[in-house]
């Protein structure tokens, strides 16, 4: 097992990892802004938030430039750590509009207490010569983030590639021409289907460095325990908001019910404090409290892998049955433990 | 069945021969690596001219080594190929049989040369491309394995230029991701079996992003010389291949047979430096071809034929499989425990085909053990062959 505890000294407080970044959707138009979670759920101090949205919606922009800060514009207390990334998803579909000097400005004004660097996400479907050139490029760009970092906050750079030899190359490339904290896996959520692959490209990126690593995008129920057995340090999920706006309830050990399916329950089987004491009736018309049962439930599955872990019990056993249930899943973590102790 | 099978694993004594064990081979197959040549000097001669030509002059040289079964084409071509492995500036490949057509020598070819030396092809010539773009220097595979693992170079810089080079050098572009593809451990599989005309599912194709599939005698003729034209870049001097029971094409449909001649043609066409094919043929059907199918065959240069063997090269050869296992200091051009009697019935028993003489001399050896012979007579040689 490569599970692995640590603790971040950042410019906000301490972090003790693993630990999951709820992603925030603050800035973007699209989607509703996420509930709060920070001061009613302990285990999530830390949120995930997207620079360039931010930076790209003028009147919160400009609150911000006028002396609110980011976490009051988030409503959570000031020590709570916010892992700014670049915003590179949106770049799948969007030009490229900013630059690794440009973005670090942004995080840096965010008051951001991690900083992911600019990254232009490769997918499958590309040619691979266009995957190549974006690696290169994003290698490029954390390099120039590298050169422009001055200040206390972590860097992670961010790292792409569909094949063990490139992410161990391009770690081990940026460990020796940049500074970084960490690393950041990128371009994982298009093939988060293919758990072989996902698995061995986390593995080349667990064994190519030391420093901290975080899997950007895969931090939902199934993956989780996953990523923890993987020597994962952090990583984030926004699959809890969007798990809520399909009605959709998370449930850990059994992955998501469609709430559709159990219409005539009384009440649902958590007991989070959301669910506790509420009927189902209540709930499945309240969008935000289904958003912040699934962050329980996320929580609870973060929880329980720490208890097997301190209370000295056997993890892949507790893996072996936590994955039971689904053979897709199963099989995932039947090559995750192959190839986990292939290391041995 | 008291005159059964007496199985023990008791070591039959050669020391009285002075021999440490029977220097015989037990099996008639020729050796993978054998280090006696039974030196026809004609054919030693053809064959040295020709790989020393293109050695030195880089331009392409073909032949033919005729010979009857056993009388030693195997073990000739399997001989050169162990002299010029050492030398680390050519390429080697075997081919036991033409198979059903081009696609299959090319196959075999690629298969004899192997997985690991077709990836260190492909880490060299990445290693060429480094010491281009970058500042770094690698020497050989290893060095430059170890700098992509150890991130002293950026894969991604390296892959897309040598990808356009490779491209450019081989006309093939398949063929050049293919190569670069062996050194991606998730893919380097299926490069290989692309590479070795195995045929691999579209989608794993399209995730090396080549299109085209290598599955006919044409695109082995292509491959093939893509290949050599990769090695030629690396400053390799020249690719051998060496095509062994060539009669085997005469099993073909007609169609079939002047198929895998023209491919043969066109490999040798566009070929005119660095390749050197040698064939072992029986001559019956190189007659055949020589009359049939003129383009081919003078596209050949030369032919040389194996001879039966005559009792000079049968004692030499004895003596030199001999010396392998003296042990005391026995004069010169000795065939002890041989006489010249036993050899001599031993030739016209054999009728000069050398698989057969390895064979009786291995037997009679242990017979002559077994029985306390002081030496092999003539008479003790007829005895046994009687039986
Ligand atoms: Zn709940």
């Amino acid at each position: 097992m490569l599970y692995r505890r640590r603790e971040l000294d950042l410019p906000h407080g301490e972090l003790q990892t693993p630990v999951l970044f709820p992603v925030r959707n603050i800035g973007k138009r699209s989607s509703d802004n996420t509930p709060s979670y920070v001061t009613t759920i302990p285990d999530f101090s830390a949120a995930m938030i997207n620079a360039r949205s931010i930076r790209n919606r003028k009147p919160m922009w400009n609150r911000l430039m006028n002396g609110v800060s980011l976490r009051e514009e988030l409503d959570v207390p000031e020590n709570t750590i916010v892992f700014a990334d670049s915003g590179g998803f949106d770049f799948v579909s969007e030009e490229l509009d900013t630059t690794p000097a440009d973005t670090l400005e942004t995080q840096h004004q965010l008051k951001a207490d991690i900083y992911g660097t600019v990254d232009i996400p490769i997918t499958r479907e590309n040619r691979t010569t266009v995957n190549q050139r974006r690696i290169n490029q994003n290698i490029q760009f954390a390099l120039e983030a590298s050169d422009h970092h001055d200040c206390d906050a972590h860097l992670l750079a961010s790292v792409h590639g569909y094949d063990p030899e490139t992410i161990r190359n391009n770690i081990r490339y940026l460990e020796k021409h940049g500074t970084f904290d960490g690393y950041a896996l990128g371009s994982l959520v298009p093939i988060r289907t293919d758990y072989k692959k996902v698995t061995k490209l986390v593995i080349a990126a667990r064994q190519a460095t030391d420093k901290h690593l975080h899997v950007y995008g895969l931090g939902g129920l199934v993956y989780q325990p996953l990523l923890l057995y993987l020597g994962v340090d952090s990583f984030d999920s926004s699959a809890f908001i969007r798990s809520a706006g399909n009605r959709n309830y998370l449930i850990p050990g059994f992955g998501g019910e469609e709430l559709q399916n159990i219409e005539d329950m009384d009440m649902l089987p958590c007991p989070c404090p959301v669910c506790g004491q509420r009927k189902l009736d209540d709930i499945r018309e309240d969008r935000n409290a289904l958003t912040q049962h699934n962050l329980w439930a996320l929580a609870t599955e973060l929880r329980r892998f720490r208890y097997i872990v301190e209370s000295g019990r056997d993890v892949e056993h507790y893996l072996d049955l936590r994955f039971q249930g689904n053979e897709v899943t199963q099989r995932a973590y039947k090559i995750a433990k192959q190839q986990v102790r292939g290391l041995a | 069945m008291s005159d059964g099978f007496t199985i023990t694993d008791e070591q039959r004594d050669y020391s009285q021969y002075n021999l440490e064990a029977n220097p015989f081979p037990y099996s008639p197959v020729p050796a993978e690596n054998p280090e006696i040549f039974c030196g026809q000097q004609h054919v030693t001669t053809s064959i040295s001219s020709t790989v020393s030509s293109v050695l030195s002059t880089g331009k392409s040289k073909h032949l033919v080594i005729t010979g009857k079964y056993g009388n030693g084409k195997s073990h000739t071509l399997k001989y050169t190929r162990s002299l010029l492995r050492d030398r680390e500036d050519v390429v080697v490949g075997y081919v036991a049989q033409p198979g059903e057509g081009f696609l299959d020598i090319y196959h075999e070819f690629v298969y004899d040369i192997g997985f690991n030396r077709l990836q260190n092809v492909a880490y060299e010539y990445l290693a060429s491309i480094t010491r281009e773009v970058t500042d770094v220097n690698p020497t050989g595979p290893e060095a430059m394995r170890s700098l992509i693992d150890e991130g002293d170079v950026l894969l991604s810089e390296i892959v897309p230029e040598a990808i356009r080079q490779l491209s450019n050098i081989t006309k093939f572009a398949d063929f050049a991701r293919a190569i670069i593809h062996m050194v991606y451990e998730d893919t380097n599989l299926y490069a290989w079996q692309w590479l070795t005309a195995e045929g691999i599912r579209y989608e794993q194709r399209k995730e090396m992003e080549i299109h085209s599939a290598l599955d006919d005698d044409t695109m082995g003729v292509r491959a093939f010389t893509a290949l050599k034209n990769t090695l030629l870049a690396l400053g390799y001097t020249g690719v051998f291949v060496f095509v062994d029971e060539f009669e085997s094409i005469a099993r073909l449909s007609p169609k079939n047979e002047q198929g895998t001649l023209n491919s043969i043609r066109h490999l040798m066409d566009q070929n005119s430096s660095g390749l050197c094919m040698l064939f072992g043929c029986a001559p019956e059907v190189w007659q055949d071809v020589m009359s049939e199918y003129h383009a081919f065959s003078e596209r050949i240069g030369r032919e040389v034929a194996l001879r039966p063997l005559t009792s000079e090269h049968l004692y030499e050869l004895v003596n030199e499989y001999l010396d392998r296992e003296r042990t005391g200091n026995t004069s010169d051009d000795t065939v002890q425990p041989f006489t010249e009697g036993s050899l001599d019935h031993i030739l016209q028993r054999s009728q000069g085909n050398i698989r057969q003489v390895l064979s009786i001399c291995s037997r009679i050896l242990d017979s002559a053990v077994d029985e306390k012979q002081s030496h092999i007579t003539a008479d003790f040689t007829r005895e046994l062959l009687i039986l």
